[in-house]
């Protein structure tokens, strides 16, 4: 099994090709989307194993040999982030045979959901820059139609402004590449990482860092480039939204962090001061957001930026301590944010819309999904031992040693802000008592809620079994953090 | 997992057999399930007692995350057990009350127990944690299990708001004191307290130590209610009153003198620690007892008791630092300070967990604390009034109860400052027994309140939803246990001296104990006449009179105006955060998508301008440049004159037209610069696009243009013209700094021996860089499947507009 | 000649923010072909131009022009067709619904529902 490293890319292709094909039975189409998605966790297990015993894993396409051909590489960063995209993506798959309703599932819902996880894959996994791209556009089509598909008024109007949104970043992506190929004449990643570092301090990279950061930004939801974030977010429904919130931000920040360890190190005075500034800028804009806004998605919209802030300050202090966080912390934040959606979606689908003012008092007959919701907001908000707490604890820890003390303490009480929105939210919804009477239908949700319930306890175990999962992370930041080891596999010098 | 752990850890286990308990065996009060734990839990700890009471610890460790350096470890010395004994002593008492206090028909019984021991346990965890990280934890976990408790009649919007109250502020505490853990750990390089301590001497010259200490201190203070963070307590009252008599007076409240005094051997010898634990101590003792003689409700009046009296015992803390600065111990006088605190610690817990229970009685018996209605209840609850008596008589500091014995020790303490040449103290010394002093008058009137209120005067059935009568026994036999203890306490407070005082005040200074010897501690009545007796004279007489007159001088309340309160200032923080950021938000979140994009590109052209100035970053180098010929210059032409009629262009026709025109001059400019099959590509896409906008904008209107505005249009123009500039020069850098050569030597070698084609682009795009093609047409799928989805799949005309259904 | 395309590609963008930032939304569509149009110039410029002959061996030549800028611009092209493509038929389709092609209209507040 050399070409381990493909399998969680080349499972949701095919299930996706196949599922082209289903599109008259949506009995059918579910079972396959449920195959392939626990085939593409379990292929991922068994590249983590891999990577785990043996080292980074490399696929070269077409066997060409790197640089010259595209390259797989499959470090323990990637390998993570595939095999917690693919838990999250079966999850939501699960979710969706009661949600998405029949008109979606006949227009191609699953294949779609299948091709987002090949780029949401791909991207993680690709060691070429430009394949990056590729794998960009395949999860940023999947998206347009995602967030399209059924046609109604406002995601009508939220599509156009995402894709234009999307289409001036790719288009910012690959001049981007064109800079970065004439300065380095070459778009392998390892490649271009050890040539840059061949030409150290050059003003050119610096520039080039802050081009990719708009980029990668723009994807990301980075202060001042997430504006059109939240209205687009808000227009699908809850297991798209679910999707989009854990998976397509996170790539965003996936790559910033992959290209501002792997390319751009060299004038971190420099980026990743500004990056350490942005940082802060985005966890009070997505703090106040998250004040602000009475309803149900808006809320927990605001609070993905808030911990993209929190991600990003940990990339900035860039120590071997604040990385591990990072990776601790993406990882726990796609798993909380796709369940929190996914209950989110619950309680809009219980109470009929998602305005808090409208809600109120469903503790009474829904218990176990408010709960569940409270102990997400509080994985969430980072209290120990839940999931938030790891990643937190060493971001922090790091931002104090690093001498950062205001961007420590505002991740700090970024957690407050988290906190507080989430838990008024948990009110509002469960505790106080409604306006309007709510109807007093018993609505089925059993099977809505056992996906995101299971969720909500893989984050929980990931928090309590820190020290299980220690090594792994261990594992990424040592190929993070020296670059050499990422460049010596890929290039078997 | 020895023993101790299992101690933390059983409140846990038995919470989570709460409700089945509830479901099985509902003819039973859950409460007296519930009841065997913490009685077991406090023999369990009472078999530590010959332990510690040689200054002795057990320690023992679990491991969680060892690679971090976090683990479960348990550390059991004299300050622990006393806490320990206290929450499960506490904790007994408390549940044995609750199931007289709370019905178990009308009420959710199985919630408040899951609750209680959910708290239980945290408390426990905190007070035996060596490691931060685990103290932390257990930290916020009461936090969170006070939150379930104040909000458990959670349809209450008073509850629900103190409760968030509560929360946020507690939690805000610990996230700072989680960073004065981290930064500790940075210094000592530890997470355990131990260890911490055995460096304290490295620590207090860091240059972090007072960044440290600050933010351990806010989690101190908020959690124990300190001013200015105390607003959250009397807000707290909403709970069932067996919650505030256990975690708003006796136990939570009391963690931030537990880590006060838990840190004490880290921070104490730094003289800020003296100034602000004491200062803050004594001003919220003053403060809130000021501020309790005005409340109307019983339970506020307790809450701001409350305040006042961890105030008065953080200042001992504060003031018993200083004993650090001597090396004798015989003739050390500032250990007289953390003694007392120890002792009103406990003394505290006695009387006023039976003063809340006696509230929670007289709520439960008339249906109102309010002081307005009460009156005269001395004939129809005798047993309640005696308990009153005997709580409130000691909180005021009177004889025989042992709260006039920490109350003098208070006095002492705060006199014996005079004698202190340290810390630049010099007359300031005068203000402290001046300011205990006048904090001790509110407290003997507010103490009267509560007794003479309520139980003497005009009594007035109209105002009372029930007729008062006598609790019933099971109620009263906890505060009954509490009030014998406040007497026994009072009469032989030596029980204490060495079996739990000595310990745990070693615990907060052990660095001035030499091995084997302990301190010393002897309580005793008469003392003779001195300083402090005269003092506590004198709050007796002034205190009687100005209770009597209070109609005359109470008006001075009125003089604080409303609008400044520090309850106003939260609340009003709140609004603001929510109103204020609801503003911005909407100021900036326009929904119009070019205010998105102005955002942008503005950042697009600020941040790489800034960074190509800043770093000097613009390279030109024409040495390696093409030569330009006049075909191209034709083409340059014939494109920019297409670009400007599409800018131009009143008619959606024109445009279209104009936009092909650039489609087919960039396809010949693909011939030019030697790219045949981009050349072909383009033209065919450039046709079938160009046919494809006709098509979908055939129904469109005619007016392509929306009346703009010219300054509209001027600063489109502006942002426009700066994002081309910056692409231009980035353009011209970047290919003025070729540093290496390109990979494409290798295709130009290869491509016909391995890969066996002659067209280099084709060979590299199905070959070389097939994988990109590969995805390329998986675009293209998704690109179709959507359209044909779009067209097609029209939910809301089918009456769908929701999700879900 | 490379400073040159890199001015015009330039020129290009600005045309595209400029008709990006009007509230047509078919000026807005024009305006990313504008912009699929200067990147591809951009990104053929950044391989060196006219450096060679076209990178097809059978020429024989001593020297070809870079193939991979083409290679890489070539995927662009039809990937940018594919996204212009969805583009318009979104832009179609809310036409049809919403009324309006003017995206002063389409603004939605984010609170409603």
């Amino acid at each position: 099994m050399i070409n381990l490293p493909i399998l969680p890319i080349l499972f949701p292709l095919l299930a996706a090709v196949l599922l082209m094909f289903l599109s008259k039975s949506v009995k059918a189409q579910r079972i396959v989307s449920v195959i392939a998605s626990a085939a593409t966790v379990a292929a991922a297990w068994a590249v983590m194993l891999k990577v785990k015993s043996e080292g980074i894993q490399t696929v070269d396409m077409g066997s060409w040999p790197a640089p010259f051909g595209i390259t797989l590489v499959s470090d323990m960063l990637s390998i993570l982030l595939v095999l917690t995209a693919s838990i999250i993506t079966l999850c939501v798959v699960l979710y969706s045979f009661r949600s998405i309703g029949s008109g979606r599932e006949a227009f191609y819902y699953y294949p779609i959901v299948q091709f987002l996880l090949v780029g949401v894959n791909g991207s993680f996994t690709t060691g070429d820059i430009f394949n990056l791209f590729v794998f960009f556009e395949i999860m940023l089509m999947s998206s347009y139609v995602l967030i399209v598909i059924g046609g109604t008024k406002v995601q009508l109007r939220e599509s156009i402004k995402y894709i234009l949104v999307n289409v001036i970043s790719s288009a910012i992506f690959v001049i981007a590449v064109g800079y970065l190929y004439s300065v380095t004449g070459s778009l392998n990643m390892a490649h271009i990482s050890s040539r840059i570092s061949e030409i150290n301090d050059e003003p050119i990279i610096t520039v080039l860092a802050i081009l990719f950061l708009i980029v990668f930004g723009l994807k990301g939801g980075i202060f001042p480039l997430y504006f059109w974030l939240p209205g687009s977010y808000a227009a699908p429904p809850a297991p798209i939204l679910a999707l989009f919130g854990a998976l397509l931000t996170k790539v965003g920040v996936y790559a910033i962090l992959r290209t501002y360890t792997l390319f751009f190190y060299h004038d971190q005075p420099f980026t990743h001061d500004i990056l350490a500034l942005l940082a802060l800028l985005t966890m009070v804009a997505g703090s106040i957001g998250a004040l602000a806004y009475k309803d149900v998605k808006q809320i927990l919209i605001y609070n993905i930026i808030i911990a993209v802030g929190v991600l990003l300050f940990g990339i900035a202090v860039m120590t071997e301590e604040s990385i591990a966080g990072t990776i601790f912390y993406l990882v726990h934040d796609m798993i909380i944010k796709a369940g929190l959606f996914l209950l989110g979606g619950i309680m809009i689908y219980i109470a009929g819309t998602s305005n808090l003012n409208k809600m109120g008092g469903l503790i009474r007959h829904y218990p176990a999904l408010g709960w569940t919701f409270l102990v997400a907001s509080f994985a969430l908000a980072g209290i120990p031992p839940l999931s938030g707490f790891t990643g937190k604890l060493l971001i922090v820890r790091a931002g104090f040693e690093s001498g950062e003390y205001v961007g420590a303490i505002v991740v700090l009480l970024s957690s407050l802000a988290v906190l507080y929105s989430v838990v008024n939210l948990f009110m509002a919804v469960f505790w106080k008592k409604p306006e309007v009477p709510l109807p007093e239908t018993n609505k089925q949700t059993a099977s809505l809620f056992i996906p995101a319930a299971a969720l909500v306890i893989l984050s929980v175990l990931y928090g309590v079994g820190t020290e299980a999962v220690y090594p792994y992370v261990m594992q990424a930041v040592e190929a993070l953090i020296h670059p050499e080891i990422y460049i010596d596999a890929v290039l078997k010098e | 997992m020895s023993l101790l752990h299992w101690a933390i850890l059983a409140p846990f286990i038995m919470a989570i057999f709460v409700p089945f308990l509830r479901k099985k065996a509902a003819s039973i009060h859950t409460g007296w399930f519930v009841l065997i734990l913490p009685v077991v839990l406090f023999g369990t700890f009472l078999q530590y007692l010959p332990v510690t009471t040689n200054n002795d610890s057990v320690m023992q460790t679990a491991s969680w995350i060892p690679s971090l350096g976090i683990n479960f470890t348990v550390y059991m010395d004299g300050l622990s057990l006393l806490f320990a004994l206290l929450i499960s002593g506490i904790g007994s008492l408390v549940v044995l009350y609750s199931i007289y206090y709370l019905s178990k028909t009308k009420e959710s019984l199985h919630h408040f127990y899951v609750y209680l021991l959910m708290f239980m346990g945290s408390m426990l965890g905190v007070v035996l944690s060596d490691n931060v990280i685990m103290l932390y934890m257990f930290w916020e976990f009461t936090s969170i299990s006070s939150f379930l408790l104040i909000a458990y009649w959670y349809d209450r919007e008073r509850s629900r708001y103190g409760a968030l109250k509560s929360m946020l502020i507690t939690v805000f505490g610990g996230l700072m004191m989680l960073g004065g853990f981290l930064v500790l750990s940075i210094m000592g390089n530890t997470f355990s307290i131990r260890e911490l301590a055995a460096q304290a001497t490295e620590l207090n010259e860091h240059p972090l130590f007072l960044l440290a200490m600050i933010l351990v201190l806010l989690g101190a203070f908020t959690k124990s209610a300190q001013f200015p963070f105390y607003i959250w307590l009397p807000d707290a009252m909403e709970a069932p009153t067996p919650v505030s008599a256990y975690l708003h007076s006796a136990t939570m409240v009391k963690a931030g003198i537990y880590l006060v005094a838990r840190f004490s051997p880290i921070f104490a010898f730094s003289g800020y620690w003296f100034w602000i634990v004491g200062t803050v101590g004594l001003f919220t003792m003053v403060w809130a007892s000021f501020n309790a003689v005005k409340q109307t409700d019983l339970k506020g009046i307790l809450a701001f008791s409350t305040v006042s009296q961890l105030g008065l015992i953080m200042s001992l803390l504060g003031i018993g630092a200083a004993s650090l600065h001597f090396d004798s111990l015989d003739d050390n006088l500032f250990t007289t300070a953390v003694i007392a605190a120890i002792f009103h610690l406990i003394n505290h817990a006695t009387f006023k967990g039976s003063l809340f229970m006696v509230v929670g009685i007289i709520d439960h018996e008339t249906g109102t604390r309010d002081i307005r209605k009460l009156g005269g209840l001395m004939s129809f609850m005798p047993i309640t009034f005696t308990l009153s008596v005997i709580g409130a008589f000691s909180m005021a500091g009177l004889p025989p109860f042992n709260g006039f014995l920490s109350k003098e020790m208070f006095f002492l303490s705060m006199v014996q400052l005079m004698e202190l040449n340290l810390f630049n103290i010099d007359t300031w010394a005068v203000l402290f027994p001046v300011l205990a002093w006048v904090g001790s008058v509110f407290t003997f009137i507010y103490s009267m309140i509560i007794v003479f209120k309520v139980f003497t005067g005009k009594f007035q059935p109209e105002k009372l939803e029930k007729k008062p009568h006598e609790a019933p026994v099971g109620m009263l036999i906890s505060p009954i246990i509490l009030a014998l203890l406040v007497v026994v306490f009072g009469l032989f407070p030596n029980l204490l001296s060495y079996s739990l005082i000595q310990p745990a005040a070693a615990a907060i200074v052990p660095s001035i104990i030499p091995p084997g010897e302990q301190l010393y501690v002897n309580i005793y009545f008469w003392h003779g006449i001195n300083a402090e007796l005269l003092m506590t004279i004198g709050v007796v007489a002034v205190g009687i009179l100005l209770y009597k007159f209070m109609p005359k001088w109470v008006r001075v309340y009125e003089y604080f105006p409303g609008k400044i309160t520090l309850n106003q200032f939260y609340n009003a923080g709140l609004y603001a955060a929510e109103r204020g950021s609801n503003a911005i938000t909407n100021a900036y979140m326009t929904g119009f998508i070019r205010t998105y994009l102005v955002y942008i590109f503005a950042f697009f052209i600020a941040a790489l301008g800034f960074t190509m100035w800043a770093k000097d970053a613009f390279r030109y180098d024409a040495s390696a440049v093409a030569p330009i010929g006049l075909y191209e210059g034709c083409l340059i032409i014939v494109l920019l004159a297409a670009t400007l009629t599409i800018l131009m262009a009143k008619s959606r026709l024109t445009s279209i037209i104009s936009l092909g025109a650039v489609g087919y001059t960039v396809s010949l400019f693909f011939v030019i610069f030697r790219a045949p099959d981009l050349a072909l590509t383009q033209l065919v896409i450039e046709t079938v696009s160009t046919a494809l906008f006709l098509l979908c904008f055939y129904h469109l209107p005619k007016l392509s243009r929306h009346a703009e505005k010219r300054r509209f249009q001027a600063g489109n123009a502006i942002i426009a013209a700066g994002v081309g500039i910056i692409v231009t020069l980035l353009g011209i850098s970047a290919h003025s700094s070729k540093f290496f050569a390109s990979i494409n030597e290798y295709y130009i070698e290869n491509t016909y021996e391995k890969a066996g084609g002659e067209n280099m682009v084709n060979v590299i795009l199905v070959d070389f860089r097939g994988f990109d093609t590969l995805f390329e047409i998986a675009v293209l799928s998704v690109a179709a499947l959507g359209i044909y989805g779009l067209i097609k799949l029209r939910l809301e005309k089918g009456g769908e507009t929701n999700e879900n259904k | 000649m490379e400073i040159l395309m890199c001015i015009v590609a330039g020129l290009l963008f600005a045309a595209a923010v400029y008709l990006m930032l009007s509230k047509s939304l078919l000026r807005i569509i024009i305006g990313t072909g504008l912009l699929s149009h200067g990147t591809h110039l951009m990104l053929l410029t950044m391989g060196g131009l006219k450096t060679g002959a076209a990178p097809v061996l059978g020429e024989h030549a001593s020297s070809y022009t870079d193939p991979i800028p083409q290679a890489l611009i070539l995927t662009a092209i039809v990937i940018s067709f594919g996204v212009t493509a969805v583009f318009l038929v979104i832009a179609y389709r809310a036409y049809q619904e919403l009324g309006t092609d003017n995206m002063e209209q389409l603004k939605g507040m984010e609170t409603d529902d």
